[in-house]
């Protein structure tokens, strides 16, 4: 009688305890296809990426994404044809070894390119993401748990943030660190370095973390775990990180998968104004920015690194969603009730419950 | 001279008009074109269109093309261009002056006979006197003209430009005679080109000492044309000079009636307007990604002129290791100059001249850089910088940047390890031209101001010239034999020997000090409505709206 074992009390030496809040997710999520199959579509990119991207220059390609090849000729249909014409229109895609999606005006690999370039944006939305979730939990812990003038403060300080335009700011910074860099005490960080556009879209996103959660600290600050653990004299930093954080945690990773896609978004506007990846390391962003202008007669070179955002951007999405299904299953009633005329008398009905 | 920058569109906009693009899309041909066959037809408004307002619509203060493009059918000077296409327009010419100056024996004194009975439009409506010349000149310093290093060498204009008070005691002008003199402090072969570019307009006496763009009454013209009503970032009006009367074939009557100019049509949407038959003409080129199908389906209708300029790689001698001859030689070897002209679309000829070949015969091809990788991988090796630490500097505007990105991969390739730093548009030309900065090698192109070698070498080369702001000799070339030789061209008077010795420093500079990588003399491809005839394209005032006509 397979599965019932899971409705009847543990008896008996050597029984386990009730699973934990994660396995439990664990399970939930395994049956969430939908979800599942973005995260193997996410898998499937991250490994093209990585290990694909090395193996397709050494083994294929048999060159780098940064080898040029303007003057140079490949074989199509038997006949010798120019990877770049004289009008600069370079070759589209085909069903052939070389160059398979095309290359770009500096003749170029686009398939090369766009793996590689795959690693930047994905590097720099994760590595965003979680500079932004750990500043967002540790602005979102005190604020919610000491309230008054500390919440105030931070709130304040969120607001401000929040209120900076991404781009505006991207653009501003990228305009005042182009020559020589930034030095931060004794860090300097070169006008090249990805560090620039990881900060900045770390730093902006900070409130889209912070806020949600303090939201969740300020619930659980009243709950009677917390309570009993105050009134027992443990220190209120202990109280943070041992009781409120791990019911926090859900949330912050649900919203780290969704923001980890929003970020390979903004890195790809970023880049796409310039101000982003530096143009000799390629991300999606600057192949489209530098493809637009031939979008025309050259559409592929914007069409493939799009794809490859968009399916990267969905599939994070979608597996996001399907995290915070799992690790939290009334969510989706809230969400129902919340969006009913009647939403908030709704919801607090359901909370009530 | 520079022409203005698009804008850039959105992202989201990209992915969603790249899929339409490469669904493709139904085409229409149309017959007609763009040459200046047939018979001239009197009569009709010209459907003109801009991307913003020109910079302005006064001579003392426009330094676009665009600007220069209506000034030259509204205002007139002393000498003019000649109003002709190619190498013929280069040449100066009289147009309000009787002929050409006198110029005196030690070359420092020029003389005019200003014609009579050329008119200032309403609401002047008076003759032009030589005074207005004095005036109009004067007031290039009271307004801060861009163009003030053209006459700074007239004899008190340099105390005129710290007082502003008493007038330039060299411009001396008698109306009663109808002659005006020009003396300077040395002599200056030039200086007719400079009376031939809009700055030396004529303007009556009494404009006012401010921007005359938005001020009706003191926009007056001596062309065939004035400009009628202008509201910025909407439309710009010329119509008929009614006190116009063509006085030679040099200031001819224009054919049509009027030009409507829309402000505000970004270059693709000229393209679609032009197509679908919403517009006779635009004013910048046709963007780089659609010349190729618009020749392919409207070939009649663009028109490839050829322009007095340059693109090139500057390579600083003061900043290692570009101050090592042998790096400067091995770049210009590792350079494949084809490969750079696919990158801006095929759109002009490759060169490793400094001076553009329609200024014959001040432009002489020479050869001394042919593509050689392994000779340059050679002077890298014997110059002891391979692993040396080089940024390139480029604009933001497609397809510097593409360009840059090939330098870089050259430089990688011969041994050196190179950034690249982009840089907006907006600020580029500031930051390169300031010592502060100083890059070690960077993108740049020159238009001509006015249609001479000069203009490109000592310009660009004169180490003479080399200062710590708004440098434009970004290279620091700075040769003494060479200046000096600089300086000798430029008091020689304009004519064939002057122009063997640009063509002479061109080649010296080149093979003695390669201070630059020139690659490319690029083209203008325009795209024009189908009934829209008798185009000029004059290298200094571009496509000239007394030329044009409307087939009927």
């Amino acid at each position: 009688m397979s599965g019932q074992g899971r409705t009847s009390p543990p008896t008996g030496r050597g029984a386990k305890g009730p699973p934990g809040q994660w396995t439990l997710a664990w399970r939930r999520l395994r049956r969430n296809r939908t979800a599942m199959t973005a995260l193997g579509i996410f898998f499937a990119i991250l490994l093209l990426c990585y290990p694909g991207a090395s193996l397709y220059s050494r083994h294929i390609a048999h060159h780098g994404p940064d080898f040029q090849n303007i003057q140079g000729k490949i074989e199509v249909n038997g006949k010798p044809t120019p990877i770049v014409r004289y009008d600069g229109t370079p070759i589209g895609p085909g069903l052939r070894s070389e160059y398979p999606l095309g290359a770009d005006a500096n003749g170029r690999d686009l398939l090369l390119r766009v793996l590689y370039g795959g690693r930047a944006s994905i590097m720099i939305g994760i590595t965003s993401a979680l500079i932004c979730t750990l500043f967002g939990l540790l602005l979102a812990l005190p604020a919610g748990f000491f309230g008054g003038a500390a919440d105030g403060t931070i709130r304040w300080l969120l607001d401000l943030i929040w209120s900076f335009p991404v781009y505006l700011l991207a653009v501003a910074l990228a305009t005042a660190l182009v020559v020589g860099g930034a030095d931060i005490g004794p860090i300097h960080i070169e006008s090249s370095s990805l560090l620039i556009p990881i900060l900045v879209i770390a730093v902006v996103y900070i409130p889209y973390i912070a806020r949600p959660i303090r939201g969740e600290v300020l619930a659980l600050r009243r709950t009677e775990f917390v309570e009993a653990a105050i009134s027992h004299g443990t220190r209120s930093t202990r109280v943070m990180f041992s009781e409120i954080l791990p019911n926090v945690l859900p949330t912050a990773v649900v919203l780290f998968t969704l923001i980890v896609a929003t970020n390979i978004l903004i890195e790809a506007g970023l880049s796409f104004l310039g101000v982003g990846v530096p143009l000799l390391t390629p991300s999606w962003g600057n192949i489209i920015q530098q493809g637009y202008t031939q979008m025309v007669t050259a559409p592929w070179l914007t069409l493939a690194p799009g794809i490859a955002i968009v399916l990267t951007a969905v599939s994070l999405n979608v597996f996001g969603d399907g995290l915070r299904d799992a690790l939290d299953p009334h969510a989706r009633h809230r969400a129902r009730f919340s969006t009913d005329p009647r939403g908030a008398v709704a919801e607090t009905e359901v909370e009530a419950t | 001279m520079r022409s203005k920058v698009m804008v850039f569109p959105a992202l989201l906009g990209i992915l969603v008009i790249g899929l339409l693009a490469g669904c493709g899309g139904s085409s229409s041909s149309s017959g007609g074109g763009g040459g200046d066959e047939g018979t001239p037809v009197d009569g009709g408004i010209l459907r003109a269109a801009i991307n913003d307002n020109p910079d302005h619509i006064d001579p003392a203060l426009s330094y676009t093309s665009e600007g220069w493009q209506i000034l030259e059918a509204t205002n007139n000077g002393l000498l003019s261009l000649k109003k002709a296409s190619g190498a013929e327009g280069n040449k100066v010419v009289p147009d309000i002056a009787e002929a050409l100056p006198k110029i005196s024996d030690d070359g420092k004194t020029y003389t005019f006979k200003v014609r009579r009975g050329v008119k200032f439009s309403p609401p002047v409506n008076r003759d032009v006197k030589p005074s207005d010349f004095k005036f109009s000149i004067e007031r290039l310093f009271r307004v801060n003209s861009g163009g003030l290093a053209f006459y700074k060498g007239i004899v008190g204009a340099d105390e005129y430009a710290k007082t502003r008070k008493g007038g330039i005691s060299g411009i001396i002008a008698d109306d009663k005679k109808g002659t005006i003199t020009f003396k300077l402090t040395e002599a200056d072969g030039t200086f007719p080109m400079f009376m031939a570019i809009p700055f030396a307009y004529a303007l009556p006496k009494g404009t006012p000492d401010k921007d005359i763009s938005s001020v009706p009454d003191a926009r007056v013209a001596t062309g065939p044309y004035m400009v009628t009503s202008y509201t910025p970032k909407q439309k710009l009006q010329l119509r008929r000079n009614p006190s116009f009367k063509e006085w030679t074939d040099q200031s001819p009557n224009g054919h049509l009636d009027g030009i409507d100019i829309a402000i505000g049509v970004d270059p693709d949407a000229a393209v679609n307007m032009t197509v679908n038959g919403d517009l006779d003409w635009y004013f910048t080129a046709v963007p780089p990604a659609r010349l190729t199908q618009l020749k392919a389906q409207y070939g009649d209708q663009v028109n490839d002129y050829q322009r007095n300029n340059i693109t090139y790689f500057f390579m600083n001698e003061r900043k290692a290791p570009f101050d090592d001859l042998r790096v400067r030689q091995a770049v210009n070897y590792a350079t494949d100059r084809d490969a750079l002209v696919k990158i801006f679309g095929g759109q002009g000829e490759p060169t490793e001249n400094i001076v553009p070949p329609p200024l014959k015969p001040a432009y002489k091809k020479h050869e001394y850089y042919p593509y050689d990788l392994a000779k340059a991988k050679q002077l890298i090796k014997q110059a002891g910088v391979e692993g040396t630490d080089v940024s390139v500097w480029t604009r933001n505007q497609e397809p510097f940047p593409k360009a840059t990105q090939y330098m870089a991969s050259v430089l990688n390739q011969i041994g050196l390890n190179a950034t690249v730093r982009v840089l907006d548009q907006s600020i580029y030309d500031d930051t390169i031209s300031n010592q502060k900065t100083d890059p070690q090698i960077g993108i740049n192109d020159w238009s001509q101001d006015y249609p001479e070698a000069g203009n490109f070498i000592d310009t660009l080369l004169n180490g003479n010239n080399i200062v710590s702001i708004g440098n434009n000799n970004q290279a620091n070339a700075d040769v003494p034999a060479l200046n000096a030789q600089i300086e000798k061209a430029n008091r020689m008077p304009l004519g064939d020997a002057r122009d063997r010795m640009w063509a002479e420093l061109d080649s010296e500079y080149m093979k003695q000090n390669a201070p630059l990588v020139p690659f490319l003399n690029a083209s203008y491809p325009k795209f024009n409505g189908p009934n829209l005839r008798g185009l000029v394209f004059n290298p200094t005032y571009f496509e000239l709206f007394p030329s044009m006509w409307l087939e009927k």
